[in-house]
């Protein structure tokens, strides 16, 4: 059986073949060649890391022990621990020296190496010197507990990324830039230099006597000649460095090390044909070129700001039913302010807006009544970057106040009058990009002259319409009623207000010289029809369009049907056909009365002594739906107990299928003396042969029976 | 006593009730160690999630979506193909229709005639776009829009096709696009809808729509949008009585909300805050509306742009104008709808009357908001829910055919909002049947729009029925290459 003071004794003794191991690596260094096996040796390095740290910590806690003295066997438990520990120290120094050899290099690998050399000697030394001074011992075992906790993590640094361990807690905020900041080099280049050559070319470590930790270094070159020389991939060692077969002796990145992405090597070949510019923004680049549009994505699109955010109550607060306030998106400081609602406009309400005068970036006050309000207040905005102010009714004052915003990018001001000084004004303004003054009464020359004064400006002047001649519309005629019994209102409107408007009434169409021109609402007592037309400059007048108007001068006193019209179109009765309301064609059922077995006969009487002289029948006409205009109409009066024929007509049988229309038919009596009136529409008896129902009976519809005198 | 908490128990509405219980319990004992949100409903997390919204910095505040219902021809609009003139008469190749299935008009055709374009076309702008006769107005403003000819689809009859692109799935009851955006971003101008809908109808041959193309689905309905209608009241029922004081109706929605509020704490049915809200609006909508809807202060130059039309309440023109002021106004998603598009017989004359009454109008719409700085902030999109066949429908005469559904490839445009401008995307086979190009799917479409919008397509989510529902279903990616 071994005894436990056997092991210790050679475990005491292996430490001194790990130590004399190790200074040959150290010292050797770089000379050392390496046969394959080894390398398996320094590859076991991040499984063999663990064994030291367990077992060196575990050592170290026991000295911790209170009264660990007294118990030599516990602290025997302890110190072959710590022996063991740091045995394994010594075979992972070893194992990690070899290790370095590889593809290692950098600040962390040279703190993980001199770190792990640092815990081994310590712990051999701590444990030689076990027993002196206890107080010495706990501070020394402090002290290697921290050095092993900072070597085992630089080592996973290595390993892992530098970040590794922390990144989980550390806030992820990457520092957005926007893409209009962009520079090629400085955020595109040298991103891809920094993670793929500068650990090699940097001061310390100047390989090829190329520096490329800064500007400097790379416009100098290397010992071989030019680092980049603009549009010329002959002479760019970069690109012919980084083109080489990944073979050849000097290609680079060298082999075994992180070599370029395709997207790294377009993007330094795009950057070397573009001009190989160390100060260049991104945006200056043709939106098509490559570099561009590779580079652009890594670009956010939006501008970061650097201002604080308002408090958030008092954004909460500022926004109500005719403002909102809001965050150009969630995390943003950045303010988008736009106004609604033109009644609900309150000029005081703008200087709510101080609370958030430094966040304010975008502002709409578009169609709001600015017409005498003192816009100085936009001064204060200092990061004001857009505003809109389509028509606002600005004045040549107002606008002066708003040319001399400074921060302006985009300024909208279409549909506000743009006057000679402002234009001047507005001249001044070679910050914006972009310029909306359409609608502004400006000349042609007025609008050379200020896009030759802000030729970086993209001005929109928008649509005009000059030279394009279109036909208006009809106006519109709106009358109460159809049928009226005092007088009526007639009025008329065009949605244009410019177009100027003639009317007739007596059923001709109206001209541009001689039909006058409506200016107010006519009023008239006639039965007629209203035509108008609209005209304006610019403009082909409008067709026609028209209304009738019907005067009812009686109401009969009695009134009777002979035969009941049919039951399925029957309306009111009788009364219908006083109840001046004109029906739509398509109400057959609800306004019209249809006859089409039965003629429809229909006696009235007056009060009146002096009786109407005059009959208007309305009546609707559609072919396809069997209604066609009757084939007699009589009015007879009775005169002295004797029907007499006072009128009659015979209209003619339509000649093809029309849609549906109302028709007026007027009939006058020349005479007066009648006591009562009989009047007879006869339905046609038979369809024409044209009609697809031909030889069945037609309908008779009316809906209305007007007297006048 | 007991039984009284247990019916006040019962009274709350189910499933906020639970939510609320098990978010008690979730965030008491386990906290974050477990899914953040595996015991919730929705309320809390969701709400967490909608502060976060826009998810980034959005490129587009608002949309303005042209849709041309019946689906007008690819053909005969953005994707040339003088193959298919050369082989007019041809019959359509196995290899290329492979297992499509078709509609049942022309399923049972014996023959699949190849049909090419009775229009010309010609190129424009400097993207130098392919653009047919019909649609002059669109070739002047090419180089402001984004044509992709690759756009496809999973349906091929209408109604799902339409479903389908307005809501992410075929069938109905889910939210619309302007609900999910009026969800997640809520109305820019408080006083009125963040969705608002517009209708009109061309002279070409119909398709209908309905109110579930903009309905709020499982959402609350605060999101339903609101359509305008032509008439006098462009909003139905906004009016007040005749008679009826502005002080007296607000004396009265006072009055209601107080009631509402007692019934709220009563049963804590999210539905009668809702209400709550709505009645705000509309009382605001009040005044609100007749303002935004009022022509008369355009200028003259406006109605040449838009053209005559556009005075004329109810036609295209008068709903594209009435976009771009609502848009103005702050409305987030204006949805107009244009019927007449379904060209399977006719074509070569239906579709160039359909052209007319629309070209001139979108056009413009860019061109007006162009001129007014919106369009940088205003994504606008003009589409059919499908493309056409490129067989005849029926038997070919000289001038005269008609076109069946075609779903796997049909063109649309897109303008302004962080959309590149000037540039035509994807592209078709040489018979324009198939992509060949850069597909784009509706859900990558929906998933490219809420993108503009600063919305993360997976993570607007809501909770409905047990599981997360979003606008682009389980699927569609943001097609980088189309924005800006």
């Amino acid at each position: 059986m071994i005894k436990i003071s056997s092991i210790r004794s050679i475990l005491e003794n292996t430490l001194f073949i790990w130590i004399g191991l190790t200074l040959i690596i150290t010292l050797a260094g770089n000379a050392l060649v390496l046969p394959d096996w080894l390398q398996v040796v320094g590859r076991s390095h991040p499984i063999l890391l663990h064994f030291p740290i367990v077992l060196l910590l575990m050592g170290l806690l026991f000295f911790w022990i209170p009264g660990i003295d007294k118990k030599p066997e516990i602290r025997e438990i302890g110190e072959i621990s710590f022996l063991a520990g740091c045995n394994f120290a010594g075979i992972t120094v070893i194992a990690g020296l070899i290790l370095a050899q590889e593809e290692y290099t950098g600040e962390i690998l040279t703190w993980h190496k001199w770190g792990g050399l640092a815990v081994f000697v310590g712990c051999v030394l701590l444990y030689f010197f076990r027993s002196i001074k206890a107080n010495l011992i706990r501070f020394s075992s402090i002290a290697l507990a921290l050095a092993i906790i900072a070597t085992g993590h630089w080592g996973a640094g290595l390993t892992h990324g530098e970040d590794f361990l922390l990144a989980p807690i550390q806030t992820d905020e990457i520092e957005v830039i926007p893409l209009a900041e962009a520079e090629i080099f400085g955020d595109v280049v040298q991103p891809i230099l920094q993670a793929k050559c500068v650990s090699c070319h940097k001061e310390g470590k100047i390989k090829g006597e190329l520096r490329m930790d800064h500007i400097k270094g790379l416009q100098k070159g290397g010992k071989s000649g030019p680092f980049v020389l603009a549009g010329d991939f002959e002479k760019s060692l970069l690109i012919q460095r980084i083109n080489l077969p990944e073979d050849d002796k000097k290609h680079m990145p060298p082999k075994n090390k992180a070599q370029l992405t395709d997207e790294e090597l377009l993007i330094l070949s795009e950057w070397v044909a573009s001009g190989a510019s160390f100060d260049q923004k991104l945006v200056t680049l043709p939106p098509k070129n490559e570099l561009f549009q590779l580079a652009s994505v890594k670009f956010e699109g939006n501008k970061i700001y650097s201002f604080e955010a308002a408090d958030p109550e008092a954004i909460d607060e500022l926004n109500t039913s005719f403002r909102s306030v809001m965050p150009l998106f969630p995390e943003s400081p950045a303010l988008d302010v736009s106004y609604f609602g033109i009644s609900a406009f309150q000029p005081k309400s703008l200087t709510d807006l101080k609370k958030v005068k430094d966040q304010v970036v975008r502002f709409s006050l578009n169609k709001m009544p600015l017409a005498g309000i003192d816009l100085k207040f936009l001064k204060d905005f200092t990061h004001l970057e857009e505003l809109q102010l389509n028509f606002t009714d600005l004045d040549a004052e107002q606008l002066k106040i708003v040319s001399e915003l400074k921060s302006l990018e985009v300024l909208a001001i279409s549909g506000n009058v743009i006057d000679n000084s402002s234009l001047q004004n507005l001249s001044k303004m070679n910050g914006l990009k972009k310029l909306f003054i359409w609608q502004t009464g400006l000349s042609s020359q007025d609008k050379e002259s200020i896009q030759k004064a802000l030729p970086d400006t993209e001005i929109d002047f928008g649509f005009d319409g000059k030279g394009i001649i279109y036909e208006l519309n009809s106006p519109i005629i709106s009358q109460d009623k159809m049928i009226y019994e005092d007088s009526l209102e007639i009025s008329i409107s065009h949605p244009i207000k410019t177009a100027e408007i003639r009317y007739t009434l007596d059923g001709t169409e109206p001209d541009s010289i001689s039909s006058p021109i409506y200016s107010k609402p006519i009023f008239t007592k006639k039965t007629g029809k209203i035509i108008a037309k609209a005209y304006a400059k610019d403009w082909k007048s409008s067709k026609g369009s028209e209304s009738v108007f019907i005067h009812s001068g009686f109401k009969p006193s009695e009134s009777s049907l002979a035969f009941d019209p049919n039951p399925k179109y029957k309306a009111a009765g009788v009364a219908t056909l006083f109840d001046s309301e004109k029906a739509d064609p398509p109400n057959h059922g609800q306004k019209w009365l249809g006859f089409q077995d039965d003629p429809m006969v229909l006696e009235v009487s007056f009060e009146q002594e002096s009786k109407p002289t005059e009959v208007s029948i309305s009546l609707l006409y559609n072919e396809g739906a069997h209604i066609f205009p009757p084939s007699k109409v009589t009015i007879q009066g009775l005169e002295n107990g004797k029907w007499q024929l006072l009128a009659s007509n015979s209209p003619e049988v339509s000649a093809k299928a029309a849609p549906a229309r109302t028709e007026l038919m007027n009939m006058n009596l020349g005479s007066s003396s009648y006591e009562k009136l009989k009047i007879t529409l006869t339905p046609l008896s038979s369809l024409p042969k044209w009609h697809p129902f031909a030889g069945d009976k037609g309908w008779v519809f009316v809906d209305e029976v007007i007297f006048n005198k | 006593m007991e039984k009284e908490i247990l019916e006040e128990g019962l009274n709350h509405n189910r499933r906020k009730f639970l939510s609320r219980l098990s978010l008690g319990v979730g965030s008491l004992a386990l906290g974050s160690l477990l899914i953040p949100d595996l015991f919730s409903g929705k309320s809390e997390a969701e709400e967490a999630m909608m502060h976060a919204l826009p998810h980034f910095a959005p490129k587009a505040k608002r949309v303005i979506y042209l849709f041309q219902n019946g689906a007008p021809s690819q053909l005969e609009s953005f994707d040339y193909k003088p193959e298919l003139i050369k082989r007019m008469g041809e019959e359509l190749p196995e290899s290329i229709r492979g297992t499509q299935r078709l509609t049942g008009m022309t399923a049972g055709q014996s023959s699949f005639p190849l049909v090419g374009s009775n229009y010309k076309f010609d190129q424009y702008g400097e993207s130098r776009a392919w653009i047919s006769e019909v649609f002059p107005h669109t070739a002047g403003i090419v180089d402001d829009i984004c044509i992709v000819k690759s756009m496809h689809t999973d349906a091929i009859n209408h109604d799902p096709a339409l479903t389908f692109f307005q809501t992410g799935a075929q069938v109905g009851n889910r939210p619309s696009m302007g609900s999910w955006l009026s969800y997640g971003l809520g109305s820019e101008n408080s006083n009125l809808p963040a969705f608002s809908v517009l209708l009109s109808r061309g002279r070409g041959n119909g398709q209908g729509v309905y109110s579930k193309l903009w309905s709020n689905g499982f959402l609350d309905a605060t999101h339903q949008g609101v359509q305008f209608s032509n008439s006098e009241d462009p909003v139905l029922y906004l009016k007040d009585p005749e008679n009826m004081s502005r002080s007296e109706r607000r004396k009265m929605i006072d009055q209601i909300a107080a009631m509402n509020d007692l019934s709220m704490k009563q049963f804590n049915d999210p539905e009668i805050s809702a209400k709550v809200k709505q009645y705000e609006m509309a009382y605001r909508m009040q005044t609100a509306v007749p303002e935004m809807t009022d022509v008369s202060k355009e200028p003259e130059s406006i109605i040449k742009l838009y053209g005559p039309d556009c005075l004329v309440p109810g036609t295209y023109a008068a709903n594209c104008l009435l976009a771009r002021k609502l848009s103005e106004s702050g409305v987030r998603f204006v949805q107009l709808y244009h019927q007449g598009w379904d060209q399977h017989g006719n074509l070569p004359n239906e579709m160039r009357l359909q052209a007319e009454d629309v070209d001139q109008a979108s056009a413009a719409l860019i061109t007006d908001l162009k001129q007014r700085g919106l369009l940088d902030e205003t994504l606008v999109i003009w589409g059919g829910e499908f493309g056409r066949t490129n067989y005849c429908q029926g038997k070919i005469q000289v001038d005269n055919y008609g076109r069946d559904h075609h779903p796997r490839a049909f063109s649309i445009w897109m303008a302004g909002g962080g959309v590149k401008s000037g540039m035509v995307y994807g592209e078709t086979d040489e018979f324009g049947y198939n992509i060949t190009e850069n597909p784009v799917h509706v859900h990558d479409f929906q998933a490219t729009m809420l993108h503009l919008m600063g919305i993360d397509h997976e993570r607007m989510t809501y909770k409905h029925l047990g599981r997360r529902y979003r606008l682009t279903d389980v699927s569609g990616h943001v097609v980088k290459d189309l924005i800006a």
